[in-house]
């Protein structure tokens, strides 16, 4: 072989890292055991602790080498057993870099490996702590070198950069704290049945007694909640994609943000099939969306596809366009979807309420009545919008489907990626004439679906998405 | 198909698929045209028999449960426990058995399948209905099954993996020659060499 050998250990201050986690790792015990024996027990207990951990922490530092050599991926390590991974490097897929907050205080970077595994799985390699040279000399061993840029060629624009403003304005409309009330109800309930002695149930009574019934304490109140949540979710998207910058380097993108923790993630052009376009009820009036792209075979946990997380509409066209040159005009119309999808949408909307409304009538609670009254109309007017959005194109190249109302999601993805093509239908649907269309694109990309598809748009949108392979199957 | 049945053959005329082989009480619900024409094989019909017992296995621990409740409420003294258990599990009991029957071969009539020049094409199911087609260019593995039961029926399952999760898909009930050939030829048509 004539590839340069690239070899290496973590950087020295790895020790730290190490050791933090087996902080991390021994705390609980280590509470648990101050709190029953006291100090007596836990100082000497603490002692034997670091006498045997930091050795050890050296040690498994010392141990841990990583080699790149004859077109593999070789991590040697272990204290007590050895271990050596092997990884062909034609089966790394990409590499996520992150900077933890206390990585970030040491100038140090965690390298995360991800490679394809056996049956469409995929391994993951970590490096805890490098340095950012050791990091960028993996990724050109592991994935090659970027685009060569001339020297003295100034960096190219980014594809797309966050601003604050953006940021804080996408946290606000993201709704996804609408989820969090129910999530923090059931912890609160929770805790009320682990603590001892009623004590949530009296700060419950105490907080009752004190909390204002007049119109304006309650308005008062409500404003407070809402202003609090809608700060929290702001303060989320700036910490969590604070200067998300999006770049173009040839063969891949690469993504960096994060206020205390920075990570830098690169997709790969070849494993990217479309891209999803997501918006809320509350991001449409600003024009805003956030854009991901649908990819094989990289992780979606941790937001390896993102390509922004509040962006302009104006701005989608060209992002969609650098991203995948055949990407379809995001604005372009959409054919609807039949009537009876509409009713449809009612049906399952309207369901519950009414038969909450019809409860509540039955037992005379005219209170709960009123509500269920209300919850119809919104009900109402969701199915109502989550039918206006029902939608799907198909340009020759690209095929487009769009659902959802209070999330909607418009996807561009090209058929050809498709691992297999599925028509659902339930009995109400043949009944009214409609199927499901999904699409399985595979490899962690998931699938995406044409919600209640006319029977002849099935039939048109099938003969021109794969026509080589439907028409056999059409009939006549 | 060909044959008896079809005194229930309508001309084709529900979304998807032809009404070859549903029976009238269920035809009310299928209106409108066809989409995909419905795959040329069938299964093999011993298949119905093997689902029959797996449905009536179904039915009669379900039915074991309800009894064994019923009876250790009644032998507790919680007598409006026994008779809540009995008079909910009793009819649900009532209503599986005969559908575990049809379902059988209702099942057995509703699936069908197609080796065509470049997909796989599988319709089943006869209440929720898939129509799924997976081109020979995206399979990755395909192999036999066959688990006691369906051994002593004779019969073996053949599975079609792609690289998605949800994307695949299963022929149960074939009997080893024809699965051979069906093996054989999704095999050679997605490019995947002979293994064991």
């Amino acid at each position: 072989m004539t590839e340069a050998v690239l070899e290496g250990r973590l950087h020295p201050l790895a020790v730290l890292v190490i050791a933090r986690r087996f902080v991390g790792v021994s705390m609980i015990p280590a509470l648990a055991l101050f709190f029953s024996a006291g100090t007596r027990v836990i100082v000497p207990a603490l002692a034997v602790a670091l006498l045997v951990g930091l050795p050890l922490a050296i040690l498994s530092w010392w141990r841990f080498r990583y080699r790149v050599a004859g077109g593999r991926l070789e991590l040697h390590s272990g204290v007590v057993s050895r271990s050596v991974r092997t990884i062909p490097l034609e089966r790394v897929r990409g590499i996520d870099v992150t900077e933890p907050f206390l990585h970030r205080l040491l100038g140090l970077v965690r390298v995360e490996v991800e490679a394809a595994a056996g049956g469409g799985e995929s391994a993951e390699l970590s490096l805890a702590a490098v340095s950012r040279a050791q990091a960028d000399a993996l990724r050109e061993a592991l994935l090659g070198s970027p685009r060569a840029v001339g020297e003295g060629v100034a960096e190219p624009v980014p594809l797309y950069r966050a601003t604050p403003g953006l940021l804080a304005l996408g946290g606000v409309t993201s709704l996804s704290y609408l989820l969090a009330p129910a999530a923090i109800v059931g912890v609160v309930f929770n805790l009320a049945d682990d603590l001892p002695g009623r004590f949530v149930e009296q700060a419950a009574e105490a907080a009752a007694d004190r909390f204002p019934t007049d119109a304006v304490g309650l308005a008062l109140i409500g404003a407070a909640v809402v202003g609090l949540v809608l700060a929290a979710a702001a303060a989320g998207s700036l910490l969590v994609d604070w200067d998300f910058t999006l770049r173009d380097e040839g063969e891949r993108l690469a993504a960096s943000r994060g206020l205390f923790t920075r990570r830098l993630v690169h997709l790969d052009r070849a494993r990217i099939r479309g891209a999803d376009v997501r918006d809320t009820l509350l991001r449409r009036p600003f024009g805003l969306a956030a854009v991901t792209a649908i990819a094989a075979g990289v992780r979606g946990r941790s937001g390896g596809t993102l390509l922004a997380p509040v962006l302009r509409a104006g701005d989608l066209p060209a992002l969609l366009r650098a991203v995948d040159s055949a990407a379809t005009n995001p604005a372009a119309p959409l054919a609807a979807h039949p009537r009876a999808a509409r009713s449809r949408r009612f049906v399952r909307a309207l369901a519950f309420p009414l038969a909450a409304l019809v409860v509540a009538v039955a037992l005379g609670a005219w209170w709960g009545a009123a509500l269920a009254l209300a919850a119809l109309a919104l009900a109402a007017l969701l199915a109502l919008d989550r039918y206006r959005q029902l939608g799907h194109a198909f340009d020759g190249r690209r095929l487009s489907l769009r659902e959802g109302s209070l999330r909607r999601r418009r996807s561009e993805l090209d058929p050809a990626a498709a691992v297999s093509f599925e028509l659902r239908t339930s009995p109400g649907q043949r009944r009214a004439g409609v199927g499901t269309l999904t699409v399985h694109l595979g490899q962690g990309a998931g699938s995406r679906r044409a919600l209640d598809l006319g029977e002849e748009q099935a039939v048109a949108l099938l003969r021109r998405v794969r026509p080589d392979l439907f028409e056999p199957l059409l009939p006549r | 198909m060909k044959g008896g049945r079809a005194a229930w053959a309508r001309p084709p005329s529900f979304p998807f698929n032809s009404l070859e082989g549903v029976p009238p009480f269920l035809a009310v619900w299928h209106r409108g045209r066809v989409i995909l024409r419905e795959p040329a094989e069938a299964l093999d019909p011993r298949v119905r028999r093997y689902w029959l017992v797996q449905n009536l296995t179904v039915v009669g621990f379900v039915a074991v449960l309800v009894g064994l409740g019923a009876a250790m409420a009644a032998v507790l003294d919680a007598t409006t426990v026994a008779w809540l258990i009995s008079l909910v599990g009793g009819p649900v009991v009532v209503v599986l058995a005969p559908l575990a029957v049809v379902a059988a071969g209702l099942d057995y009539r509703r699936f069908r399948y197609e080796v065509t020049d470049l997909g796989l094409y599988v319709a089943s199911g006869w209440l929720w209905r898939s129509l799924q087609v997976v081109p020979h260019a995206r399979v990755q593995t395909v192999d036999t099954t066959a688990g006691p039961l369906l051994r002593a029926f004779g019969l073996v399952s053949v599975h079609v993996r792609t690289a998605s999760a949800h994307g695949g898909t299963s022929i149960p009930g074939l009997t080893p020659d024809v699965a051979d050939r069906l093996v054989e030829e999704l095999a050679r048509r997605a490019g995947i060499e002979e293994g064991t």
